[in-house]
This record gives C-alpha cells, sequence and structure tokens, in this order.
C-alpha cells in the first residue's frame, strides 16, 4: 500500500509540479503571483478538445497548434492586461490575474458549457503493468516521464541558451539587463509565453486521466501554489520538489491519517513550514533594504 | 462634499426601490392572463452540470404555453441562476416573493441552496413542487407548502442495497461524498444490510474539491468488495472509475440516479460506464410511452440545441404535477386549491415515478427503477418501478 | 478649500460644519429607506451594509496596512458561527453575541497573524488563503455546528422586540454599519492609524522609527478579523442559514475585489466597492434577462457559444470590471470621485 500511494502521489504531483513551474517562472521574472494561469491552461486545454473532437485532427497536429495557442495567450495576456496597467502595485496584480481567471473561465464555460468531456487521448487509462504489489498505469508513467522531461529541458533552456540566458538576467536586474542590451519587453511576453505552454501541457496531461470541465484546473492550481511556495517561489528546481512533496504527502496522508482532511493538509503544512523558514524551504530569506 | 455622493447614491436607490414595489394582487403571482412559476438552478460554477434541469423546465412550461396554457392562463417562467450558492438561493428567492411575486417555485436544485430557503419559502406561503434533492430534510417532517417528486436517497440507497445483495454479490462497499447527501445514501444501505444479516465491507468518502482520488481508490480496492455504491458528484464518479481501472479493480459499479445521465457519464469516463447499475428518477430518456414521445418531439422543436439527458427532462418531471395540480385547481386559481389538488393525487403518473399525496405525506415518490448501462450508452431497464415497502 | 493649515484640522472627525451637516442628512435618509424601499431593497442594503464592513475590515488590513489576505472568508465564517451558536442555540441576546463574535474573529486574527509577520507577497497569499480553506473544512466536519449541511438561524429578538422582517433587521445592521464605519475613520486618523500606513509604505522604515512592527502588525489582523467577525455576526440571521459554501475561497476573492475596485486606505471607496459588487453579483443572476443586451447575449450564445453556459456571460462582465478599474483607475472608484470632483472643481480651466 506504502509504495502505490507513493506511485499515485508522484504522477499528481508531476502535474503540481508542471504548473507550479508554470507560476515560479512568471513570479520571479515579474513579481507577478499568477492566479489565472490555471485557467489560461483550462482554455487551452478546451481548444486541444475542440480541435481533436470537433475537427477531428490527429493527436500530434492538435497538440502542436493547442502550443502554439498557448504561447499566443500567453504574449496576449502580458500585452493586453499587464502591460497596460499603470504603475500597478503588488496587490493590483494580484487582482488582474483575479479577474483574468473570471474573465477566461467565464470565456470557456459559456464556449463549451457546463457538460463534463473527455478528452481524445492517444493512450487509453486501462493499460497497466503490475511490478510487485505495485500496480503502474501506462499514462501514469507517460504523465510523470513528461513532465520529468519538460523540468529537465526548462532547467537546460534557462541555463545554455542565449534566450534563457537573458530571461536569467532579467529576472535578476531588470535595469541592467536593459543596459546590458536586453530587450526587457520582449522578454517579460516571452515569459508569459513560456509559462502558459509549461501551463498547458499539464492541463493537457491532467485532461488525459481526469473528466474535462471548466473546473477541472481549481483544486490542481491551488496545490501547485502550495508547492511552489512550499519550494520557495524563486526556485525552479524548488517548485518541481515542493509540488511532488505536495501530491505524496498528500496520497500518504489520505492513505494512512484522514482521507476527509486530505485537500487541507497540504496548507497546513505550508503554514508549519512558512513560520520556520518564511520564503521556502529552497529560497534564500533576504532582508529587506530600505 | 464626500458625503454629497452618498446622498445621491441613496437617492438613486430610493427611487429604484420605489419603483420596484409590486401592486398588490389578490393571489400573488397570478393575474387573468398569467401564472408567475419560478426556479433557480446552478448555471454557473461547480454544479452547473445539473443546470439542465431549470432549462428543462422551461421546455415543459413552453410546450404548455403552446398548448393554450392552463385554463386560459399562459406560464411565466423566471429563471435565475443560483451557482450553487445558498447566499444567492436567498437572494433570489426574496426577489421571487417580494420583487417579482411568484405563485409556485418549482424544481430547485440542491440540498444545501434548498435548505438556505426552505424556512423563507414556507413563511411566504409558496407552492413548492418537486426540491431537486432526494434529501430527507424538505418532506421530513411534513411541509404544508412542499410536495416531494425526487424518491430520498435513503429509500433509494435501501432498494439500490437490497437489489446487489441479492443480485449482485455480497461484500458491498460503500463510496460516497462526505455531507448530508453521501450520509442519507449511506444510512439507507446500512439499513438495508442490517435487515438482510450483512454489513459494508468498507465506507469511504470524498470531500467536494478533491481531485485526486488514487487513495481512495486504493483503499476500495484493499476492502475487496464485489459492488461498490456510490453516492457523488459526476465527475468523483469519473475518476475514481478511472483511478480504480489504473489499479486493475473491476468490481460491479452502482450509483445513485444523480449519475444516471448515462451518455455524460459514457463519455467523460471514456466507456468505463458501461455495465455500470443505476436508478433512475424516471422513465428511460429512450422509452416509448406516449407522453415521453410527445416530450422529445417537443424538444426537437423548441430546444434542439440541448441535449436530451436525464437531468434534462428532470425539469419535466418536476413541473408535471404542479401544471396537473393548477388544471384541477380551475379557473379561480388559489393556492389552497393547488395544495388541497396536489393532496388528492393518488399513484399518478407523468413521465416520474408514481406520486401520491395525503394531508400528512408529501413524500410523493417511495419508488425507483433500476437499470443498466449498455456498451453504446443506452440503458436497458433491469426493473421496473420498485417501491419501497413502507 | 481642502488647503489644511494646521495639524488638528487633519484629524479631525468632521473637517467642516458642512460635511457635519451632510452626515445628519444621511443618517436621516438612511432611516427613512426602509419606508420607501420595501422588504427586497431592504434586504439587499442589508447585504450592502454588510459587505461594507466586511470591506471595511480588509481595508484596514489590505490598503492601510499593505498587507494581503485571502482567507477573510475564515473570519466572516467565524463571526457567522459564533453568533449563530450564541444566540441560535444558547439564547443569548444578539446584543452579547455580536461583539462575542467579534471578538472571537479578533483572537483568530491575532494568532494568525503571529506566523504572518515574517511573511510577505505569495508567501503570505498563501498562509490566508489557507487558513480560510482550514476553517471551512473544520466547520464542515464538526457535527456540532451542522458541518457540511449548515444550520438554520432563528429570529432576531432584542429584548421583547421581535426583528422578522428584513426591514427590522435593517436598523440593526445600518446602526451598527455606521459605527463601524466611524470607528475605522476614528482608527485611521489616530496614531495607529498613521503607525499602520507608516508600515505599508516601508515596515523597516517605519520600526527605525519606533513603531512596533509585531504589535502593530497583528493589531492589524485583528482588529481586521473584528471587522470581518461582526460582519458574519450579522449575515447570519440576515440570510437565516449558514453553511460552509457561503464562506469558500470566491467569497475571499470577492471581498478582497471589492477592496481594490473601491479604492484602497479609501473608506468610502471600501463601501462603494462593497455595493457596486454586491449589485453586480445578484443583477447578473440572470444574464438573459437584462435590460438591452440581454437578447443580444442570448442569440449569440445559440448561434456560436453554449445555451447552457450562457450564465457565465456574468463572470466576464465581473472579472472585467475588476481588471479595468486596476487597469485604468488604480485607485478604484474612490480614485473616479477623486478625479471627477477635481475636475469639477477647477472647472473651467
Amino acid at each position: 500500500m506504502l509504495s502505490q500511494l507513493i506511485v499515485g502521489g508522484l504522477a499528481i504531483g508531476s502535474c503540481y509540479a508542471l504548473i507550479s513551474l508554470a507560476m515560479v517562472i512568471i513570479y520571479k521574472t515579474s513579481e507577478v503571483l499568477n492566479f489565472s494561469q490555471g485557467e489560461m491552461a483550462m482554455l487551452a486545454t478546451f481548444v486541444s478538445f475542440y480541435l481533436l473532437a470537433d475537427k477531428g485532427l490527429p493527436f500530434w497536429l492538435a497538440a502542436i497548434l493547442t502550443l502554439a495557442f498557448a504561447l499566443l495567450l500567453g504574449v496576449v495576456v502580458e500585452i493586453v492586461f499587464l502591460r497596460t496597467a499603470k504603475n500597478p502595485n503588488v496587490l493590483g496584480l494580484i487582482v488582474i490575474t483575479l479577474g483574468l481567471e473570471m474573465i477566461l473561465y467565464g470565456v470557456a464555460g459559456w464556449r463549451w458549457g457546463p457538460d463534463q468531456q473527455a478528452m481524445p487521448f492517444p493512450i487509453g487509462n486501462t493499460e497497466i503493468y503490475t511490478v510487485g504489489s505495485v500496480t503502474f498505469s501506462r499514462i501514469s508513467l507517460w504523465v510523470f516521464s513528461l513532465a520529468l522531461g519538460l523540468m529537465a529541458a526548462l532547467g537546460l533552456f534557462f541555463k545554455y541558451t542565449r534566450l534563457g540566458v537573458a530571461m536569467k538576467a532579467t529576472q535578476q536586474n531588470h535595469l541592467a539587463a536593459r543596459i546590458m542590451g536586453i530587450r526587457t519587453k520582449r522578454i517579460l511576453s516571452f515569459t508569459w509565453a513560456l509559462s502558459s505552454l509549461v501551463g498547458t501541457v499539464a492541463g493537457m496531461l491532467i485532461a488525459s486521466s481526469y473528466p474535462l470541465d471548466v473546473n477541472m484546473m481549481m483544486d490542481p492550481m491551488m496545490k501547485a501554489f502550495a508547492g511552489g511556495v512550499l519550494g520557495g517561489m524563486v526556485s525552479l528546481p524548488g517548485a518541481a520538489v515542493g509540488a511532488l512533496s505536495i501530491g505524496v504527502i498528500e496520497n500518504l496522508f489520505g492513505g494512512y491519517v484522514s482521507l476527509e482532511f486530505k485537500s487541507v493538509v497540504a496548507f497546513a503544512i505550508i503554514v508549519l513550514v512558512l513560520c520556520v523558514r518564511p520564503s521556502g524551504l529552497f529560497a534564500r530569506h533576504y532582508v529587506k533594504k530600505v | 462634499m464626500r458625503r454629497g455622493v452618498w446622498i445621491g447614491i441613496m437617492i438613486l436607490m430610493l427611487a429604484v426601490g420605489g419603483a420596484g414595489m409590486a401592486l398588490a394582487a389578490d393571489v400573488r403571482g397570478v393575474t387573468d392572463t398569467e401564472i408567475t412559476i419560478g426556479q433557480w438552478g446552478p448555471q454557473t460554477g461547480p454544479a452547473a452540470l445539473w443546470g439542465a434541469v431549470a432549462r428543462g423546465t422551461d421546455l415543459y412550461f413552453k410546450m404548455i404555453n403552446e398548448e393554450g396554457g392552463i385554463n386560459g392562463r399562459k406560464i411565466k417562467y423566471v429563471l435565475r441562476d443560483d451557482g450553487y450558492n445558498p447566499a444567492k438561493t436567498k437572494a433570489i428567492a426574496k426577489e421571487f416573493v417580494e420583487n417579482i411575486g411568484v405563485f409556485a417555485v418549482v424544481g430547485g436544485v440542491g440540498t444545501g441552496p434548498g435548505m438556505a430557503v426552505r424556512d423563507y419559502l414556507t413563511e411566504n406561503k409558496v407552492p413548492w413542487v418537486g426540491p431537486s434533492t432526494g434529501s430527507s430534510h424538505f418532506t421530513r417532517p411534513t411541509n404544508p407548502y412542499i410536495f416531494g417528486v425526487y424518491p430520498l436517497y435513503k429509500d433509494e440507497a435501501y432498494l439500490l442495497t437490497k437489489y446487489a445483495y441479492e443480485n449482485k454479490g455480497k461484500k458491498i462497499a460503500f463510496f460516497y461524498q462526505n455531507d448530508d447527501y453521501g450520509k442519507e445514501g449511506l444510512e439507507g444501505a446500512e439499513i438495508a444490510l442490517k435487515e438482510l444479516g450483512g454489513a459494508l465491507v468498507a465506507k469511504v468518502s470524498v470531500e467536494v474539491p478533491d481531485t485526486d482520488l488514487s487513495s481512495h481508490a486504493l483503499k476500495l480496492k484493499e476492502s475487496g468488495a464485489d459492488v461498490v455504491i456510490m453516492w457523488l458528484l459526476p465527475k468523483h464518479a469519473a475518476i475514481i472509475l478511472g483511478e480504480s481501472a489504473k489499479l486493475g479493480y473491476k468490481p460491479q459499479w452502482i450509483s445513485s440516479n444523480t449519475l444516471s445521465d448515462a451518455p455524460v457519464m459514457m463519455n467523460i469516463t471514456k466507456g468505463l460506464w458501461a455495465g455500470v447499475i443505476t436508478s433512475m428518477f424516471g422513465d428511460l430518456p429512450n422509452e416509448d410511452t406516449p407522453l415521453m414521445k410527445k416530450y422529445r418531439e417537443a424538444h426537437q422543436k423548441m430546444a434542439a440545441s440541448e441535449r436530451w439527458g436525464s437531468f434534462y427532462y428532470a425539469g419535466i418531471i418536476w413541473a408535471e404535477p404542479l401544471v396537473e395540480s393548477l388544471k384541477m385547481a380551475g379557473k379561480d386559481v388559489t393556492t389552497e386549491k393547488v395544495l388541497t389538488s396536489l393532496e388528492t393525487m393518488n399513484k399518478w403518473r407523468g413521465i416520474g415515478p408514481p406520486l401520491t399525496y395525503t394531508k400528512d405525506e408529501h413524500q410523493g415518490a417511495k419508488s425507483v427503477k433500476i437499470s443498466q448501462v449498455l456498451e453504446n450508452g443506452d440503458v436497458k431497464p433491469l426493473s421496473d418501478w420498485l417501491q419501497i415497502t413502507k | 478649500m481642502d488647503m489644511k493649515r494646521d495639524y488638528y484640522e487633519d484629524i479631525q472627525m468632521l473637517p467642516s460644519a458642512w460635511e457635519g451637516f451632510w452626515f445628519v442628512v444621511l443618517l436621516a435618509a438612511l432611516a427613512l429607506f426602509p419606508l420607501l424601499g420595501g422588504n427586497y431593497y431592504c434586504y439587499l442594503a442589508n447585504l450592502i451594509a454588510i459587505n461594507a464592513i466586511v470591506a471595511i475590515g480588509l481595508n484596514l488590513l489590505v490598503g492601510y496596512t499593505g498587507q494581503v489576505s485571502l482567507g477573510h472568508a475564515g473570519f466572516f465564517a467565524i463571526g457567522a458561527y459564533t453568533s449563530a451558536m450564541l444566540y441560535g442555540k444558547y439564547g443569548l441576546s444578539i446584543l452579547i453575541a455580536l461583539p462575542a463574535a467579534g471578538f472571537t474573529a479578533a483572537l483568530f486574527g491575532f494568532l494568525l497573524g503571529l506566523p504572518c509577520l515574517r511573511l510577505e507577497g505569495p508567501y503570505l497569499t498563501i498562509a490566508t488563503m489557507g487558513f480560510g480553506m482550514t476553517v471551512t473544512q473544520t466547520i464542515g466536519h464538526w457535527s456540532f455546528l451542522g458541518g457540511r449541511m449548515g444550520i438554520n438561524t432563528p429570529k432576531l429578538q432584542i429584548l421583547s422586540w421581535q426583528l422578522s422582517k428584513d426591514t427590522e433587521i435593517y436598523y440593526l445592521i445600518i446602526a451598527v454599519a455606521v459605527l463601524m464605519t466611524i470607528g475605522a475613520r476614528n482608527l485611521v486618523r489616530t496614531r495607529v492609524g498613521r503607525a499602520l500606513v507608516a508600515i505599508r509604505d516601508s515596515d523597516i522604515a517605519a520600526s527605525t522609527t519606533g513603531v512596533n512592527l509585531t504589535y502593530y502588525k497583528t493589531l492589524a489582523f485583528a482588529v481586521s478579523a473584528f471587522y470581518t467577525g461582526v460582519a458574519g455576526a450579522l449575515f447570519a440571521p440576515v440570510l437565516g442559514f449558514i453553511s460552509p459554501e457561503n464562506f469558500n475561497l470566491i467569497t475571499s476573492i470577492v471581498f478582497l475585489g471589492m477592496v481594490v475596485v473601491g479604492g484602497l486606505g479609501s473608506i468610502f471607496g471600501s463601501i462603494a466597492g462593497a455595493a457596486l459588487m454586491t449589485i453586480l453579483q445578484i443583477q447578473l443572476s440572470a444574464v438573459q434577462d437584462l435590460w438591452l443586451i440581454g437578447p443580444l447575449i442570448s442569440s449569440i450564445s445559440t448561434r456560436w457559444f453554449n445555451v447552457g453556459g450562457m450564465a457565465n456571460v456574468s463572470n466576464i462582465i465581473i472579472g472585467s470590471i475588476m481588471v479595468a478599474i486596476v487597469i485604468f483607475e488604480p485607485m478604484g472608484i474612490n480614485g473616479l470621485y477623486l478625479r471627477s470632483k477635481r475636475f469639477f472643481k477647477s472647472w473651467p480651466f
């Protein structure tokens, strides 16, 4: 039972981890806490559903088009909603993303209605492998390895590509980056696009094993946010580890202690951790200077 | 200066308030040409799937109006979205009674929203036919203004459990949503098993916001049950079937009538729903009774963009007895006449369960149908109306 | 006209006799409202007043002290359940239950304030959000409090005076709301208020000038929770029924929306924001019946969108208003008001 619970926790935790990474990418660069991350992914996932189910496109083509849509959505959101705000404060930015969340939710709900849908996915969820007493489903393996692969790719991207380094530079110091000839505005748009892309992959993976509806990303996004905070919100590996451990801890708690309080245990842990380390496990707490 | 604006706002509100006051009529919501009937339903938010109920009622009333209305009066139907939020439901009920003036309320999805307005509607003497919930809080004890059309969850669980025990297997687990909806189902199942001399092998609960149910599935599997009875939201049912399939666990799934919309369930479970046994609160969607045919034709004609699912025509089932009693009440409709005509109904049937009301028993429906989902998404009946013997 | 000449003008409650006059007129208008408005509009006014109390309390924390909270639905729930238990189950007078609810919420606010001292930004957001969700989850599992199903709250009674209609509860609520508004105005113009603003602008600078951060930050949490708790205590009898579903994350988000839309750091803004959001939420429960645009939305729905999802237009409208106000008028409704006042004052120049 223990190993089975851990396997289940890792499968869902890797979806949390992707959303969490998406949020951290944006937060690191622009200090915007993006509450609409989940709904952006949800809308894009519905687009892929539309391409697959209504237009009958093959999966690979639909996936590429969806990811393109996700990139576009990220750029549009950044340009239309965030760039236009005149010197907003942190709270204003939070409210913009909350408002955006309602708008995206409304649009998807209006277009696709309240009925739950099933995302056509090339891998069925009934194919399973048994190793000892532990059962793996093929889809969970795919989810897990895709998520890991994407995380590794992100790590390499930030380390070795010019664009990635430019993004890191912008994160560390806007002004210095601009002086060094980096087009920081363009970098910001690109940050949103990248984050939207990562979130959308998570959305599609979640839709592969859960019913697709407008509410599907709410719970995962909260958990991902919790995971990101646990890891420190500014560290990519931290966010991934935080979100994965949220998935595992939740499952273990549900399996051994209480199913009833399974969904709040994440938040209790967060509060405890934050009492000891106010900036999360993996981020250095810096003391502000005046 | 600042207060000047406040006063402006207040004056504006006063003006709006004055204009909004309704003229007192003899019977609230009844004019010479119209009867106003209201319903709330979640058109947005997590329970929006059941919003179809309120829109199904709309179709039925449109159909009645097209046939010439009831004793010369047309039905004016007011539909409001409460998003399954009891605070909003309360606001809507107030609007119905004090601002719009409705004669009666029909349907209304949800136990929580319904409980928020139950006492208020009763105080204002609003007849309420067919609360769209099987909770016992509406007709136990008997409320003079509320008439239940929905079989109680407890009765339904009793009948289903008995059916399962006699036909499908003795090791039964119960998987339920952790609120009154689930708990009333659990209670019925436990009563049935106690009478039969058995006991549940596992009771597993799920919270409404949960998405990840892998540990729940594992608990069910560990219990070794042959039959799992579900009292859930559609979302959770779909997820638990998927998670169980991932674990290679395949018991006989049995579900309450809240998941009786087989095409939707087949779709969201990607076919895993085939073989599931559900109870039904009405005739099957493809049944060929004359009434059912008539409704299906009306649906094709007037609301073809809606899907003909069991929640959609549930909106018709809840409204049928109300319309019937309005017809019986004759030309001079009063609340008392409608209540007394409802109370004369004996084994009355539309497309729902047989309804019997008396002065002391307002829970009209005491029976469910049991059906099984086929591979192609159709349902086949396993029983006729099974009545609970009490 | 608005020039302040000495320090005492800055901290006066009512800067001029003229404002005093308007204040009295406002009170009279509020007192007469039930005679004209009738039961339903009084009910709306009650909801607005309750939300306004929450918004003022939240604004003290968010707008004046600069601490984010997405957990105020939790305090609202604590207030509502405390009063429902005290006057519903144990038969105490609402006049005792009301402050008791406020102080219970304040205690929780103090407790939440302690771990939040060191937190900021997303860390503070998640801690408060976790608090709110834990409160509702706990209530949902506590059968003493009615569990998930919620509890009915009985009719109010003050001594021998039955408050059964909304027009009667209205007087209680408006009286409390006016008192709380005056209290907040009083608080922000005193030493405490200035300390809070100093913390918002820079907590380190504030502490070097002698503001005790621990004391004032937890105080801000406690006071804010007190306001929200009192509002919750009034909410229970107005609704007549409370359940955990009334106090979910969406409620917290809407509260925060009221404060930001109304205007951070402004009491007038809090009231305006609360009124706007409350009315919008109620008005938009029937999108298809909206004046002028209702039929248009219906036809768009049938042609390109989904009829079943039509009610979601309300989310789009509310979301757009929230976004638009923050983008174009970061000071919220209060900012709009100030600008229009300036415009008329300096007109025609």
